[in-house]
């Protein structure tokens, strides 16, 4: 193994491996920082250019690439406040909101810190996982499945404000966006479900016109009545420094990163769960490591936890993603499926053979995550100073190039003005929601977990009846539930006892 | 403003979940369980936050972000009510005259007109960021860009 594990490496260090290992970490770059570029988009237009190179060169292109567009998408997120990619979108409560307070490079330097550490975390994941993943994967059919759904749902009950009323809006956040998952056409008996007779709406809502009108345009709306830059009054010197204390603050919560890290990775291990599900899932469990409420209160205001787990989690789901792709050939993601069709493009198989024949090659994909991850964030902190003055450029600049990129990537999801439609009817929900003081993160969780859960349920259901209520893995994933569901109301009860006394 | 708008929102999420109730009556059992369970709740909690709006003290806000509150409240409103319009004019822009045109158009016109930039500044900020839009998504990518209306009307593909 270990001898696998350095021919790997000896691959990616060849010159014609690494010249397009680099290629790839420009292309993710620009299409992390660009929100109208999706990873996936990109991945899918360079496949027909992997023909005419070697598998572990054709690997280092295209993961090159997917490895850092998570990385840059955050530095979109925490700059403009614009979910750079759909898995980014998490990132932006608390990241923006330390860019407004003149945080940038501070937020920036602990998201690029945190995304490093979550992808070593992955690609270690992904390196051990291979002789002793069949068993873990083989273990989650669709009711375990369905109650890690339910498991990501719970955490609606972290991210809601304090109070009765504050847990009631964050459950009628969810529910919305639980009903708003179930528009288009129903997967059991082919019913079309809240489509007004539209062809448009069969396929149901595109997660990135909906992420992108739920953050962006409240932002936008708030940066032009300001009538100021991102950073506001805060001097340009001020705004770069900072990269190196948000380095520090990953450190100080080197536990939480590698706890949201694990996360990320278990999301990505377990396929039809997806990207996004990983980000918000690691912000809920950031905003539990509150220890009380004044302090909780802090995130989604700028508190440092909010910027590195999200960034934990978003890189090292990539490594995890790639257990089952490579073992079975089942891909975890949408980029995962891409990333197949280049694996049968060179003509490998994934399942044993990867394991055993190609292991060289399973291997340069876990030095290539780790490789392209440590150039991007040595990249990034070097231009990081440049980044960070963004924010000090003048509103009345930046809001139309932001609306450009917004319109722009709400409609190359689908390549259809219904999504600009939908961007634009998200961006009046997700401005009412902050002026009345309602969770978003929520709404963003029942949305992205509403299709699965549903999907799941049925397919449980018709298999297994009610027998699969009774299954291990699902007993202890329903415990850690009504545990992550009854965290915060203890929380707080013991909060008002210590008041008392 | 903030329980005003807890209001509207907790009366629209009640308007909608009745709605959704409503329309998943008429379907098979398999396509309507779903929804039913959500907006059953959801109709209920709706109810008690529009309550809890009327006749309740103020809530706790939740862990978002806020909106900058040091104007006064018209101010913002007007404020916002200009940006809305921007944001609209561009949609129908797209619309009319399709990306290629409409982007242009647009980054210049709020430039001069909401920026108060010169001329020169706006022409150039406007040829950079269209030459970048263009290069990338249109010659790089190939996106298909539709025409827009008014092209389409003279024939233009």
């Amino acid at each position: 193994m270990i001898e696998s594990a350095l021919a790997g490496l000896l691959l990616v260090l060849q010159w014609k491996a690494l010249a397009f290992m680099g290629l790839g970490i420009l292309l993710g770059f620009w299409v992390g920082l660009l929100p109208g570029l999706g990873g996936v988009t990109t991945l899918a237009l360079m496949l027909p250019f992997i023909y005419a190179m070697k598998p572990h060169e054709a690997m280092a292109f295209l993961l090159g690439m997917h490895s850092v567009v998570a990385t840059t998408g955050d530095i979109t997120s925490v700059l403009f406040g614009i979910p750079g990619e759909s898995t980014t979108a998490a990132i932006i409560l608390d990241g923006h909101s330390m860019a407004k307070k003149g945080e940038a490079g501070r937020a920036l330097g602990a998201a690029l810190s945190s995304s490093l550490l979550g992808a070593l975390v992955g690609a270690a994941a992904l390196a051990l996982a291979i002789p002793v993943v069949r068993p873990l994967v083989l273990a989650f059919g669709s009711p375990e499945l369905f109650m890690l759904a339910i498991v990501g749902l719970a955490f609606i009950a972290s991210l809601s404000g304090q109070g009765a009323r504050g847990m009631v809006r964050g459950f009628i956040a969810g529910g919305l966006g639980l009903l708003l998952a179930t528009v288009g056409q129903d997967p059991q008996a082919g019913v079309a479900r809240f489509t007004f007779g539209t062809l448009y709406l069969w396929q149901g809502l595109d997660i990135v016109a909906v992420l992108v009108g739920l953050f962006a345009v409240p932002e936008i709306l708030d940066l032009v009545v300001r009538g100021s830059s991102i950073a506001g009054d805060t001097r340009v010197g001020q705004v770069r420094k900072g990269v190196l204390e948000g380095v520090k603050d990953t450190f100080q919560h080197f536990g939480l990163a590698i706890r949201c890290s694990l996360i990320g990775t278990f999301i990505g291990i377990t396929p039809g769960l997806g990207g996004p599900v990983a980000q918000w899932m690691a912000y809920g469990h950031a905003v539990q490591s509150a220890r009380t409420p004044e302090e909780r209160k802090g995130f989604g205001r700028g508190d440092v936890r909010g910027v590195i787990g999200p960034g934990a989690a978003s890189n090292s789901k990539e490594g995890g993603s790639l257990i089952p792709t490579i073992a079975f050939g089942v891909p975890g993601s949408a980029s995962m499926a891409v990333i197949l069709g280049g694996f049968f493009l060179m003509g490998l198989v994934p399942g044993p053979d990867m394991l055993t024949k190609n292991l060289p090659i399973t291997y340069s994909m876990v030095w290539t995550i780790v490789l392209a991850n440590i150039i991007t964030v040595i990249a990034c902190l070097i231009f990081l100073n440049r980044l960070a003055s963004l924010t000090n450029v003048p509103g009345e600049l930046l809001v139309p190039v932001i609306l450009v990129l917004i319109f722009i990537g709400a409609y190359t999801a689908n390549n259809q003005y219904g999504d600009l439609v939908v961007m634009l009817l998200c961006g009046g929900i997700g401005w009412l929601m902050v002026v009345a003081g309602w969770p978003r993160a929520p709404f963003v969780l029942g949305l992205v977990l509403g299709k699965i859960a549903e999907n799941y349920l049925y397919i449980s259901v018709a298999r297994y009846h009610a027998s699969w209520l009774a299954r291990p893995i699902v007993l202890v994933l329903f415990a850690i539930a009504v545990v992550v569901i009854c965290y915060p109301i203890w929380q707080a009860r013991r909060t008002r006892r210590r008041g008392h006394a | 403003m903030h329980n005003k708008a807890s209001l509207a929102l907790g009366v629209v999420v009640m308007l909608v979940s009745a709605w959704g109730v409503i329309s998943a009556w008429g379907w098979p059992a398999k396509a309507a369980l779903f929804p039913l369970v959500i907006c059953v709740p959801l109709f209920f909690l709706a109810g008690a936050e529009v309550l809890w709006s009327l006749f309740g003290a103020a809530a706790h806000s939740a862990s978002d972000f806020k909106l900058s509150d040091h104007l006064p409240q018209s101010v913002a409103l007007r404020r916002t009510a200009v940006a809305v319009a921007w944001i609209l004019g561009f949609f129908f822009g797209i619309l009319l005259l399709g990306f290629l045109l409409a982007v242009p158009v647009f980054v210049l016109a709020y430039l001069r007109i909401q920026g108060k930039r010169g001329w020169v500044f706006s022409a150039v900020f406007t040829a950079v960021v269209w030459s970048c839009f263009f290069g990338l998504f249109d010659l790089l990518l190939h996106l298909p860009f539709p025409p827009g209306w008014i092209p389409s009307l003279f024939g233009v593909r």
